[in-house]
């Protein structure tokens, strides 16, 4: 694997929330999701330059969505996972497990 | 801050989001946020506002590294090339955080130059350019005049009459929307004791006039002002503070002098036009009053696409038909003029003058302040010429040198900014603290704001660029191998660098002159202006007004119930005298034509006029006025019996060159007048009564008794055994006890009305003041610097000249003598400078010139004493410098 398809940690966050989202995934509904599991209040702009980044690697796609008044009148942007993303995603895990498997750290060991 | 918009998200925040975002995302990232924190608004509107406000501040940073990468070619992985702008920007920094000491002392001075310039202008901007929310300010214009046969200068308060409201509303081809006001107080009711407010009268629309809706309701429609409709418009404020921003009010009946009024409508935030809370209709038509009375204002808007200069001349046509129809009737006409002025330079005529000079002195300030970072940047660029010589050896070109010098610079100053910026809010915190203790009737607010920030941007930018150049330039001339030589030898270099320290330092001296120079010519005003004598006892005398309402007291009633009341309150312990009038010094403001029997007493091209003030018996004994001559008003002057007046020796003197004063009479308006004669009875002590600036005018006093049914609204005077203050709570009840529905207002110590009538003064001299302590402080610290690495970099010269047998003392005094030449050049110029500016302050000072020589010549003893001092420690250790040690650095 490359160095271009290394992810970050909130790279991986993001991504998850993501894929989590299904299809409806945009800035106020990943936001929301990664401060309801992670217990982080992350930034409107993180998540978009990161979503951008991921963009630009090919992990996600996005299209316009639809405008509302509640909006201000602005469009969304929505994004969904591409299979390269899926496949990081895999791939990252798979790499944290591989690197957890048989560490002890303070007297408990992980399976 | 911005309380004055509604709904919608934070303004400033959103700016900064739609700044900063990235454009690709830009749209959705402020829709996003819109939308969380319009579902955030519904619970808890502040605590959505924060929200946002948190949220976009946190994506400055990410927004900003991601369009930095995009911008540089960096891709998005964090390698790859990086741009010039970026690696310079990371030098700079880098730079910064290694010379911590030097960073702290150029940011720290930056920052106390920008922070300065921003609170000045925060306050400038809030009070003077802009302090209404009008949309289109420059539309807007008040209408002053100037009767040179009253010997009046031009005025904007209660000069015109609704004969000429009216001549001026048919004829223009220029103004639209020509509405005409009085002011007055009246009391409203609502929850809790009637309060009193300041209240205008209208004929017209002037919610029109401004361009601008109701916050709620409407505005007064004509079918309303034709038929002098009761109803009326509450500000903002009023509403907000009195009656809980109830939008429900709108429509209902609300009680003003226990009158039923409509309330139609809320005025817009921030629209108090010279602090008046509400508004009605003025039910009397203007073709009732006779044509001279005087006592109303004119607010118009200039028509689409006409200048002020068009208006003006509409105007003069206007006048000169006016004369021409009426002089014969009203003298005072011949020669007299209208004058338009925009509206927010009427409102804030007083202390314009003052807001622009202290604008101007803070703005010298910050160019002192580049001079001295300029002066520390050259010095230190003789600890880095290696790292130029190596970088220049590497390839860096000229214009490498210089980017990177500049970036350097400009990392300094945006630090400087941002700091300055934090400093500032402290200081238009402590500004609007001591406006509110002022209680000065101005509109607008302090705050740091959209342009005020664009402003101090602009500022840091402009500052970092002009410090920043000579340093760069100069660094990037010299040649590696002149540095790489000058470094081993013995020679004495940076020859050029010197000359451009020395005339930064001469620069800095100029500077500093005109500061001090334009402090001590405030400080000396302001001393002499305190020698003053107000012409009576000021102290532990409190003043407060009381305004009987003329639907409850009419007739003999009103001079009864303050005959009545400051009989009473003479009687309360801590007390010792008490008095009425309606107005006193030093805001005496109600004038009027008078004539003579007999004729004038003297040919002078102005007709006669004077200050006159209705007051009670014991008005004279309570203010300590001192009898001149005759008497003063007792209790043989009645109703009924002949009318008496009393005047000031000012008047005396104008009037009845050759004495005698007393029995003559005089009567008020102009010779063919109905008013009754009056006979003079006393001369008093003159008083300043139109504050300390001016000379004392001529003055009548009539007598309540007398002339009482019409003067509801009067001062009164409580002259106190100790501090007048504590003796409020028994005023108020004495008050009570006579009518429970009666609050008094506008209270205050006649020491204080004093002192809040030279406030704008003591404000500029206060800053003046400062700055020029301050500039003082910078230019010692630039002689200090130039001097100090002067006598560094000829150690092993000077060292040789000792072994040679130098005298110590005389060394000391060359090298003293070299630090004061450009100290004495600086002077020179600043002298050359400080005489047309202080020329050009003469409007603001007081009895002195702005080219005082003695101010100027103790400015010049005092810079170049400091200079001196500053000079004198490098030039000790210079004498001190042990031969042997310096010659063998060699």
């Amino acid at each position: 694997m490359g160095k271009g398809e290394f992810l970050g940690e909130f790279e991986q966050v993001v991504l998850l929330a993501v894929a989590r989202l299904g299809g409806d995934g945009y800035g106020v509904s990943v936001r929301r999701e990664i401060e309801r599991r992670t217990r982080r209040d992350v930034a409107v702009g993180a998540v978009y330059t990161t979503l951008a980044r991921l963009e630009e690697k090919g992990f996600v796609a996005s299209q316009e969505g639809e405008a509302s008044p509640r909006r201000g009148g602005r469009a969304k942007k929505l994004f969904r996972i591409l299979p390269a993303g899926e496949r990081a995603l895999e791939s990252a895990r798979g790499m944290l497990d591989r690197m957890w498997d048989g560490v002890v750290l303070g007297g408990t060991r992980h399976a | 801050m911005s309380t004055r918009r509604g709904g919608g998200p934070p303004g400033l925040a959103r700016l900064l989001v739609r700044l900063v975002a990235d454009p690709e995302s830009r749209q959705a990232q402020l829709g996003d946020l819109h939308e969380e924190w319009a579902e955030r608004a519904e619970a808890d509107a502040r605590a959505a506002a924060r929200w946002y406000r948190r949220q976009a501040l946190r994506s400055v940073l990410p927004n900003l590294r991601h369009r930095a990468g995009r911008w540089t070619g960096r891709g998005p992985h964090g390698d790859g090339t990086m741009s010039t702008l970026v690696r310079n920007f990371r030098l700079a920094t880098r730079s910064a955080r290694r010379n911590a000491g030097f960073t702290v002392l150029v940011v720290g001075t930056l920052a106390l130059g920008i922070g300065a310039n921003t609170t000045v202008f925060s306050a400038v901007y809030g009070l003077i350019l802009n302090p209404f929310p009008f949309p289109e300010p420059d539309r807007i214009v008040g209408l002053g005049t100037a009767y040179p046969r009253l010997g009046g200068e031009l005025s904007f308060w209660e000069n015109l009459s609704p004969a000429e409201y009216l001549d001026v509303r048919d004829a223009t081809r220029t103004l639209e929307e020509v509405v005409a006001w009085d002011m007055g107080n009246r009391q409203i009711a609502g929850e809790g004791p009637p309060q009193n407010v300041f209240t205008g009268f209208w004929w017209g629309d002037a919610l029109r006039t401004l361009g601008m809706r109701a916050h709620l309701g409407r505005g007064f429609t004509d079918d309303e002002v034709a038929r002098g409709d009761p109803v009326a418009l509450l500000s903002y404020r009023t509403w907000r503070d009195r009656f809980g921003a109830d939008s429900t009010l709108v429509g209902k009946a609300l009680l003003i002098n226990g009158n039923p009024h409509t309330l139609v409508g809320i005025l817009p935030d921030g629209v108090v036009l010279h602090g008046m809370d509400l508004w009605t209709i003025l039910p009397v038509k203007p073709d009732e009053y006779p044509r001279n009375r005087r006592q109303f204002q004119i607010l118009a808007r200039i028509r689409d696409g006409m200048t002020l200069e068009e208006v003006n001349t509409d105007l003069e046509g206007i006048a000169r038909r006016t004369e021409q129809a009426y002089a014969a009737e009203f003298e005072e006409y011949e020669g007299w003029s209208i004058r338009a002025l925009r509206w927010n330079e009427v409102a804030s005529r007083t202390f314009r003058v003052g807001g622009f000079v202290i604008l101007g002195a803070v703005s010298f300030v910050l160019l002192l302040v580049c001079a001295n970072t300029a002066n520390l940047l050259l010095a230190r660029a003789r600890r880095r010429r290696r790292e130029m010589a190596v970088r220049t050896a590497l390839g860096a070109g000229r214009h490498a040198l210089i980017a990177q010098l500049l970036t350097e610079s400009l990392v300094l100053a945006g630090l400087g900014g941002a700091v300055g910026v934090g400093l500032a809010f402290l200081g238009t915190a402590g500004l609007r603290g001591l406006m509110a203790t002022l209680a000065l009737p101005i509109a607008g607010a302090i705050e740091i704001n959209g342009p005020v920030l664009a402003f101090t941007a602009a500022v840091a930018a402009g500052a970092g660029l002009l410090f920043g150049l000579v340093p760069a330039f100069q660094a990037s001339r010299a040649g590696v191998a002149g540095v790489l030589q000058a470094e081993g030898k013995g020679v004495t270099p940076g020859a050029s660098r010197q000359r451009i320290q020395r005339v930064l330092v001469g620069l800095e001296v100029a500077l500093a002159f005109v500061l001090l120079a334009g402090g001590g010519l405030l400080v000396n005003s302001f001393l002499r202006l305190t020698r003053v004598d107000p012409g009576f006892a000021h102290e532990r005398l409190l003043s407060m007004r009381l305004t009987l309402p003329w639907e409850e007291y009419q007739g003999d009633a009103v001079p009864a119930f303050f005959r009545e009341l400051t009989e009473r309150l003479g009687a309360v312990p801590g007390v010792r005298s008490a008095a009425a009038g309606t107005q006193f010094p030093p805001i005496s403001f109600q004038q009027s034509q008078l004539w003579f029997e007999g004729g004038a007493p003297s040919e002078d091209a102005t007709l006669p006029r004077a200050l006159t003030t209705v007051v009670t018996r014991g008005y004279f004994e309570t203010l300590g006025i001192p009898v001149l001559a005759g008497r003063t008003f007792d209790a043989t002057d009645g109703d009924g019996t002949p009318f008496v007046a009393v005047i000031n020796e000012t008047a005396a003197r104008r009037w009845y060159p050759d004495g005698g004063a007393i029995g003559r009479r005089l009567k008020l308006g102009a010779p063919d007048s109905e008013e009754p004669w009056f006979e003079i009875v006393g001369v008093v002590g003159s008083t300043q009564n139109r504050g300390l600036e001016r000379a004392a005018e001529p003055e009548i006093f009539g007598l309540h008794d007398q002339l009482g049914g019409g003067q509801n609204q009067l001062f009164l005077l409580v002259r106190a055994e100790a501090e007048p203050r504590s003796l409020l709570p028994a005023i108020r009840s004495a008050v009570a006890e006579m009518d429970p529905d009666q609050p008094i207002y506008a209270i205050q110590t006649v020491e204080e009305a004093f002192a809040s009538s030279v406030a704008t003064r003591r404000a500029t001299t206060l800053f003046l003041t400062v700055f020029g302590v301050f500039a003082l402080i910078l230019a010692a610290v630039g002689v200090y610097a130039v001097v100090s690495y002067t006598v560094g970099e000829r150690t092993q010269e000077i060292g040789l000249r000792v072994a040679l047998g130098a005298d110590a003392g005389r060394l000391r005094r060359l090298v003293v003598v070299q630090a004061l030449v450009p100290v004495l050049v600086g002077a020179a110029v600043g002298t050359a400078l400080a005489v047309p500016l202080g020329a050009g302050l003469q409007s603001i000072l007081f009895q002195i010139s702005g080219r005082d020589p003695l101010t100027l010549g103790s400015v010049a003893a005092l810079l170049v004493g400091v200079a001196a001092v500053a000079s004198f420690v490098p030039a000790w250790r210079a004498s001190r410098v042990d031969p042997v040690e310096a010659l063998r650095s060699e």
